[in-house]
């Protein structure tokens, strides 16, 4: 950025404070109603609008703030939960809205500074360059320099305050580059925690795709060299049958069978250990991974999928294994004989419910030690979904039926 | 017969053409991707393709993709489709245009060559050939539809046998049944389902469609 480019931006900026600060009082002014009145119960509410609705007034000033240089991170989102009440209480205790509101009482102080500044470099500045023009206009008559050596030492007064407005504003900006800095942006908590969820769905993501990557290399390497093998070993065998009866081939023939079944027997354990890291038809989406699933239960399975818009690789995996474990607890332990799987996406979440027709009484056990038993599989699930903030739910009173919800982010 | 390979891995490409030309065989072409293979079949109108999968550039379905194409461009002409796990869609799919012709094994069903080799004659012949496991899964997503309700468990499972490609004498063996009580079975499934008497190798199919779309 050049230098008389920022003396522009900073000029344009500090003529806006008035603006904005007289802004920021007059919110300030309908905070305090909020307050005083919240004793009696009105303000409650209007406080609960006025503390989100400050985020407006710090994301202008925000926008504003990149005029002096400042460049903030927008604070994360106010998320509202479910509840007229909850939300009231979400709204209260909004961060981001309240250090809003502190910026616009704190830097009153902070903005007279840069305006004055701004006024006396640039205002005083151009009044003294000017001073010969308006001594001989006689625009003031009750200014005069007294004479022109005044006048031209007047002007070089001038000039020098202008060449040293562009940096004296940017000095006196200091302060509020300060405070936009420190309260327009995420709390320092906040911003912690928005890192640790980028990170997260990164390691989620970086995760899925390892599996895919091992999947990927053992089905195209390993396991297509073990179909060579044991095809080869049971051309071998068909060779072998040809030659003639004698106790060595005998031997050979019994040692090659015992081969040939163990290639077999590796190659099908291979397989189930390569579905069980990643089933390859998620690639090509959650239904079509899921139908297979289904199909090979042995319970009766109904399959309802209705996914307009795909959850990421990460989220389809859980919601994959999801299915596949809690479709393997009723076949285990419910004693149910159908079972129905429905999967939605919605409003960037996806819904997963896996009911039966079994005899209920499931529970999510607590954190033990002893893993035995459905609970700690549900726990297993749980902890599962709840990497990338998911939530598991279950009802299932004693005699049935049993209901698991499963919701989770459409992205990790 | 005249062979087109579709696989990606060198490997077992190189093993499959090996096997199939030293039973006499003539490997027409062994190409690794979707593409090749249509043109491969154009070119060479090979009795039977066989069709891996998986392969470039997506390693999801293209190899299904492709199969699906080429049976519809070159009507007659026997498909094996073989893959190291099932899936009940890709069946569906692929069973979509008729089961004339057609096989979906798993590819560890190669470890046995010689059903492997019996599987291709039989496609070859326009047979159908499905994987013990498709049959499973089918069975499976089919057990609440009404279409096969008329038939006996035994019935169905002389069926399922069918669409697994085997001939009347194998199914006797196979259920420890004379061969003439699986004549009779399968008699009883035809009339059940509807089909008239015709060419049997036709009704065959006919039935093992009717199964599938259950």
């Amino acid at each position: 950025m050049g230098k008389p480019k920022r003396a522009g931006r900073e000029l344009a900026y500090v003529l806006t404070l008035p603006l904005t600060a007289a802004a920021g009082l007059v919110y300030l002014l309908i905070v305090a109603m909020g307050v005083l009145s919240s004793a009696s119960g009105i303000g409650l509410p209007l406080l609960a609008l006025c503390v989100p609705g400050a985020r407006g007034l710090g994301a202008a000033n925000r926008r504003l703030a990149g005029l002096a240089g400042v460049r903030v991170a927008k604070p994360a989102p106010l998320r509202l939960p479910a509840g007229l009440f909850n939300r009231l209480g979400t709204a209260l205790g909004d961060a981001a809205g309240w250090r809003a509101i502190i910026h616009s009482l704190v830097r009153v102080p902070a903005a007279v500074l840069a305006f004055a500044a701004a006024a006396g470099l640039w205002g005083f500045g151009v009044i003294l360059l000017a001073c010969p023009l308006w001594w001989q206009a006689a625009l003031f008559p009750a200014l005069t320099p007294g004479g022109w050596p005044g006048a031209l030492l007047a002007s070089v007064i001038g000039l020098v305050l202008l060449l040293a407005a562009p940096a004296g504003v940017h000095l006196a900006l200091g302060p509020e580059r300060m405070l936009a800095r420190t309260l327009l942006g995420p709390a320092p908590a906040a911003a912690r925690i928005r890192t640790l969820e980028e990170t997260r769905a990164l390691a989620v993501d970086d995760a899925a795709a390892a599996l895919r990557r091992v999947e990927r290399d053992l089905h195209d390497g390993t396991a297509a060299r073990l179909v060579t093998l044991a095809m080869s070993l049971d051309m071998v065998r068909e060779e072998l049958a040809e030659a003639g009866p004698s106790p060595r081939l005998d031997r050979a023939r019994a040692l090659l069978e015992g081969a040939h079944h163990t290639a077999k027997e590796t190659l099908a354990e291979l397989t189930d250990l390569i579905r069980g890291i990643h089933p390859a038809a998620l690639d090509n989406g959650l239904e079509i991974a899921l139908t297979t699933l289904a199909a090979r239960s042995p319970l009766t399975v109904a399959l309802d999928a209705d996914l307009p818009e795909r959850p990421s690789p990460a989220v389809e995996t859980i919601a994959f294994f999801c299915t596949a474990e809690l479709l393997a607890n009723v076949a285990k332990h419910s004693g149910a004989r159908r079972a129905e799987v429905e999967l939605r996406a919605r409003d960037g979440r996806l819904r997963l419910r896996v009911s039966d027709d079994g005899a209920g009484g499931a529970a999510i056990s607590p954190h033990t030690d002893t893993p035995t038993g459905t609970g700690t599989g549900l726990r297993g699930l749980a902890d599962r979904v709840r990497v990338v903030d998911g939530t598991l739910g279950l009802h299932s009173p004693p005699g049935g039926p049993t209901v698991v919800t499963v919701d989770l982010p459409l992205r990790a | 017969m005249r062979i087109v390979i579709a696989e990606d891995a060198v490997v077992l490409r190189d093993g499959l053409c090996l096997l199939l030309s030293s039973r006499g065989h003539d490997v027409a072409a062994a190409v690794g991707d979707g593409d090749t293979l249509a043109e491969a079949v154009a070119e060479h109108r090979p009795d039977v393709a066989v069709v891996d999968v998986r392969m470039p550039p997506t390693h999801t379905d293209e190899g299904l993709r492709a199969a699906i194409g080429i049976r519809r461009d070159h009507p007659g002409l026997g498909v094996l489709v073989f893959s190291q796990y099932i899936e009940t869609r890709y069946a569906a799919q692929l069973l979509a245009d008729g089961a004339r012709g057609v096989g979906y094994l798993l590819k560890e069903r190669v470890a046995d060559i010689k059903d492997f080799l019996a599987a291709l004659d039989r496609i070859a012949a326009g047979q159908t050939v499905l994987d013990p496991e498709v049959v499973t899964q089918i069975m499976g997503a089919s057990r609440r539809a009404e279409a096969l309700g008329a038939l006996t468990p035994r019935e169905r499972e002389v069926l399922a046998m069918m669409a697994q490609g085997r001939s009347n004498s194998a199914i006797a063996e196979a259920l420890f049944l004379s061969y003439g009580s699986v004549e009779k079975h399968v008699t009883q499934i035809f009339t059940k389902l509807g089909l008239g008497p015709s060419d049997s190798d036709h009704r065959r199919v006919l039935a093992v469609l009717r199964f599938l779309q259950a």
